[in-house]
């Protein structure tokens, strides 16, 4: 099928580069035939890369191994379940992959987009469609999928071992979705500025998209962090790895804007700057593509690179200068409606937070091309590695948690002395509380005892928040508890889903400072022998050495070391640890041996075995074990981030028919409020 | 099978085509866009002065329950933005209307010896059975009935137009 | 060294399988390969198993070398500091070296510092996993809190200015009128906001 997905690329590119020049000039001189050309080639462009897709993953299933991408990425024995994510397994079909959720994208923005609103979809197709172009041309200049070997060998290389599990199935496309969608409110911020159309309509029109965006950037992060625990092997979830790095810029910025567009919506304040930072965050996902297609910076993600780095680099560039050129010509029209009242109002807090914000996506941005300027200004190259990110980093992102909890107990446009005495003494208090009896308790790292305090200012002025709001409206409106609660969050999605969002971050600052007092120890224990660790909670936990187990499973062949857990002397149970020698479908092995980890996870702490090998052929096993503490609330403040994203973006406006009803006339009014809506 | 590759590509490449350009090809069987899908009923979504305005003196009166503003502070936003969505509501009493109740409420009329009338659509007076005029206006600061089209209390001097 | 068939070593998992099912029994898994009762039984197939490893000793876990060698960085190219190259990918044969290295240099009686200042003199500053706080490198470790700072600073004096500009024109309409006379109201309007405010969802 590589002669019809090379076909379809072509004519995506075409139709794409035709949807361009239609939806510009269909904006600019208001024509409603070109207007509906650049939607049909919006469409007609998702359609082509859709049949690209079918293309590639028909030739990835038919194992048609002649096929350069099917040779490199799978093998005849590979898994159906990770043939599906061979797609993405690769840099050429990543591209693929990528151009095609951009379209797709594209059109949901196109069919979507509320009649209010049409107006910038014409420029919207138009950048839209240059950014798919860009990507397909990158695909067929330089990274074509469908390319064709000489010669057709018996069976393909494989997938990565570390590419086979679960996580990696789903972490990339979810990472794909956040970058790729932040493209859509770009589109739109680059259509209010070319129509000069600068309301506040435009920003009705991407705030959605940016929470989209951001929900599934979240995600992929998320299921990152998740697949590097469970996969990788060194027991943690976070290396300040460039390419993590370069996920993480976009998020902060985005969740910058998150915070900030409520300001412009309230106070018409600060339009240049979250116009800046929607185009900042766009810029920043072509920054984390470019640094992980090029292989700039060395990283563990080295499986995704090759020759297209430099086009990204080029269009990073012209993109960036296009773009602010534009914005710095319209500057003129975006001055602010209103002014401060006071410094101490929630404005002025979201100012600071925004400085955080974007101070830490600087700083992280600084410490990932430091290597590359150092080499540049003193001709040596440097190492930036997690001790350099934690210096830099932790101050801020504690001060970022303070904010946290400082800003929302601070009223919109002012706050008066005895009113702040009164939101903060009991969320205070808590903090205070904690840290101290952290102390007393026998913990003596300043910043992780720092850290769960500020932790548990910040839960308690959510739980304030929560508590005030529903008494509240316990008393004016005289509703019971229950149903004061779930008004109170159904009405102010976005207020009470954005406390639930601070909650969840609260809990995974909570588990990133646990890791602080990760311990762990090596062992080389022969059949019944254990190893012995004393965990941060007081537990002694010893580890037994069952023996080894060996046996074939479809794909590879596995070594199995078991080990026996017990907490202070009780058995609690058993761990597996694994070696797995990946072969072909001729049995030949490929790749180097790979590990896969053990763990028990509880409320406390995670036990982590990692069996390193075994001594000359016999059972004697190297184990490493590892402690780590409150993993399991990395991943639960993750549900967490997430429910509150969630209600956040929940559609709709339920509550006005709600309420009208029990106004008492009901039924006259909502036949005309339906007719008022659609003028 | 290569040849049905050519074929089902180039039957892409053409069906796509003449999708896209025909809008461009037959201009005038394009009418100008539908209107789709509206979404607008959210009323967050909504940031006309109006919204806004009474957005935030509901804000206002929130965030007074719960204790985040004093009352000097509240009496004075409410003060300036009660003003605001005056304003709003009079520059556009027309786009005003998705508020439905407002639109089926015609204005109050007012009787010159009992004042504004309780029940909807009143003609008489409840009390004392006099015809009622349409409402006519009152200074805000003293009370003082105004003549149609006033600019200034006739009263106490104060400006009364917007 | 006892080696073990193919059948004994299916005898033996079939013995773990069953005391796995039981759960009693794990304390007594077959003789051959206790604990102190011999030597440890051959694998089936080693090759399988991967690079084989040396035994471990205390010092491998020391905490102290540890944090030592999470400063210094596996020249491989895998990117990752020695300790944790070393204890998570088997598969490299330079972070066992290089621990091997620090081992002997440490018994060689070198400070902690000077192992450190050793592997930077053999490979260059690159080995450090965070580049040495002086000249250039300073400027990466501050000039984002720098940049911070005076953003910060430059916000507050603009915060500053924009609340006064802002309370100006406020103050005076305070001062100037008395409260209801900032804005004139019919009371249809104001019954009417009222309505709006009533029908404003909350």
């Amino acid at each position: 099928m590589t002669v019809l997905g090379n076909l379809a690329l072509w004519i995506a590119l075409l139709v794409a580069l035709w949807g361009a020049v239609m939806g510009f000039a269909g904006g600019s001189q208001g024509r409603p035939e070109l207007q509906l050309s650049a939607r049909r080639a919006m469409f007609a462009t998702t359609a082509a890369l859709l049949v690209a897709v079918v293309s590639l993953e028909w030739a990835l299933f038919t194992r048609d191994f002649n096929v350069e991408y099917v040779a490199s990425y799978t093998s005849r024995n590979l898994p159906t379940f990770y043939t599906w994510s061979a797609l993405y397994a690769g840099q050429k079909g990543s591209l693929l992959f990528w151009a095609s959720v951009l379209a797709i994208f594209g059109t949901l923005a196109v069919v979507f987009t509320s009649a209010r609103h049409r107006v910038y979809l014409p420029y919207v197709i138009g950048i839209v469609s240059i950014v798919v172009a860009f990507f397909v041309s990158a695909m067929l200049a330089a990274a074509n999928p469908f390319e064709r070997l000489p010669f057709t060998p018996v069976d393909g290389r494989g997938m990565n071992p570390q590419l086979q599990n679960p996580g990696m199935v789903f972490h990339p496309p979810m990472l794909y979705l956040g970058y790729i969608s932040i493209t859509i409110p770009f589109a739109f911020a680059m259509a209010a500025l070319l129509s000069k159309r600068l309301d506040v309509e435009w920003l009705v029109a991407i705030r959605k998209w940016t929470l989209v965006s951001w929900l599934f950037l979240s995600i992929g992060i998320l299921l990152g962090m998740w697949w590097a625990y469970v996969e990788l092997g060194w027991g943690g979830y976070w290396a300040w790895d460039p390419v993590e790095n370069a996920s993480l810029l976009p998020w902060l910025t985005m969740t910058a804007f998150l915070h900030s567009v409520m300001v412009q919506e309230k106070r018409g304040m600060l339009k240049k700057w979250n116009l800046s930072l929607i185009i900042g965050s766009w810029l920043l996902s072509i920054f984390g593509t470019f640094i992980t297609r090029s292989g700039v910076i060395s990283s563990v993600h080295s499986f995704a690179q090759s020759g297209v780095g430099y086009f990204f680099l080029v269009f990073l560039v012209g993109s960036a200068v296009l773009s602010f050129w534009i914005y710095a010509r319209r500057l003129p029209l975006l001055t602010a409606e209103t002014r401060l009242e006071s410094m101490v109002s929630r404005e002025a807090s979201f100012l600071f937070n925004n400085l955080l914000f974007v101070g830490i996506a600087f700083s992280v941005l600084w410490g990932t091309l430091f290597p590359i300027l150092s080499e540049a200004v003193q001709g040596t190259k440097v190492t930036v590695g997690p001790p350099f990110f934690n210096q830099v980093n932790v101050p801020l992102g504690l001060a970022l948690l303070a904010l946290t909890g400082i800003g929302p107990l601070i009223a919109w446009r002012r706050a008066s002395l005895p009113n702040l005495q009164r939101q903060f003494a009991m969320p205070v208090a808590a903090g205070l509380f904690a840290g101290l009896a952290l102390l007393v308790a026998g913990m003596r790292q300043p910043l992780a005892v720092l850290a769960f305090s500020l932790g548990t200012f910040v839960l308690a002025t959510v739980a304030q928040e929560f508590f005030r709001g529903i008494s509240a409206r316990h008393r004016q409106y005289g509703e019971g508890r229950a149903l004061a609660a779930a008004r109170l969050i159904g009405r102010n999605r976005r207020r009470y889903g954005g406390y639930v969002v601070h909650a969840g971050i609260v809990l995974l600052f909570a588990a990133f400072a646990g890791m602080a007092f990760k311990t762990e120890t090596q062992a080389t224990l022969r059949p019944g022998e254990s190893a012995t660790l004393r965990s941060p909670f007081g537990h002694e936990w010893t580890f037994t050495h069952l023996g080894v187990s060996q046996y074939d499973a479809l794909n590879r062949l596995v070594t199995a070391g078991t080990v026996e857990l017990a907490r202070d002397g009780r058995r609690v149970g058993i761990l597996k640890s694994e070696k797995r020698q990946h072969v072909d479908g001729l049995g030949r092995p490929t790749f180097e041996p790979s590990t896969e980890v053990g763990i028990r996870s509880d409320l406390r702490e995670d036990v982590y075995v990692v069996m390193a090998g075994v001594v000359n052929g016999t059972e004697q096993t190297v184990y490493r074990f590892t402690l780590n503490p409150l993993v399991w609330w990395v991943w639960f403040g993750g549900y967490v981030v997430v429910l509150g994203g969630v209600i956040v973006m929940w559609p709709g406006g339920g509550p006005p028919a709600v309420r009208r009803t029990q106004a008492g006339y009901a039924v006259k009014l909502a036949s005309q409020s339906q007719e008022t809506r659609k003028s | 099978m290569m040849a049905a590759e050519v074929v089902a590509g180039v039957a892409l490449a053409l069906g796509l085509v003449w999708y896209v350009m025909i809008p461009v090809l037959r201009p005038a069987a394009v009418r100008p866009a539908a209107g789709g899908a509206d979404d607008g009923a959210d009323e967050v979504e909504d940031l006309s002065p109006r919204t806004v305005a009474l957005r935030a003196l509901k804000e206002i009166e929130f965030d007074r329950a719960t204790g985040k503003l004093s009352d000097a502070d509240y009496a004075d936003l409410k003060q300036r933005y009660t003003a605001e969505a005056l304003a709003a509501l009079r520059d556009a009493p027309a786009a005003a209307a998705p508020s439905p109740s407002l639109a089926a409420t015609p204005p109050r009329a007012v009787c010159p010896d009992h004042g504004s009338r309780p029940e909807d659509e009143a003609v008489f007076c409840s009390q004392c059975g006099r015809r009622l005029a349409a409402a006519g206006a009152y200074c805000a600061r003293c009370g003082a009935t105004l003549e149609a089209g006033a600019t200034y209390c006739n009263s106490c001097g104060v400006r009364v137009a917007a | 060294m006892t080696t073990i068939t193919r059948r004994g070593f299916l005898q033996r998992s079939g013995a773990l399988l069953a005391a796995g099912v039981t759960g009693s029994a794990i304390q007594s898994p077959a003789p051959d390969s206790l604990a102190g009762a011999g030597p440890s039984g051959r694998l089936w197939d080693p090759n399988r198993a991967g690079r084989s490893q040396a035994p471990t000793t205390e010092r491998d876990s020391d905490p102290a070398i540890q944090v030592l060698e999470k400063r210094l960085k596996c020249t491989c190219g895998c990117g990752l500091d020695v300790y944790t190259c070393r204890t998570t990918d088997f598969t490299c044969t330079t972070s066992p070296a290089m621990h091997r290295d620090v081992l002997a240099l440490l018994d060689q009686g070198l400070s902690e510092d000077e192992v450190v200042q050793a592997f930077v003199e053999r490979y260059g500053v690159t080995v450090l996993m965070a580049p040495p706080k002086r000249g250039f490198n300073l400027a990466g470790y501050f000039v984002p809190s720098l940049a911070i700072v005076v953003a910060g600073a430059g916000l507050l004096v603009a915060l500053r200015r924009w609340t006064r500009q802002a309370a100006v024109p406020a103050s005076a309409s305070a001062a100037g009128a008395p409260d209801a006379a900032a804005v004139a109201a019919s009371p249809e309007e104001l019954e009417r906001l009222q309505h709006e405010l009533d029908e404003f969802s909350a």
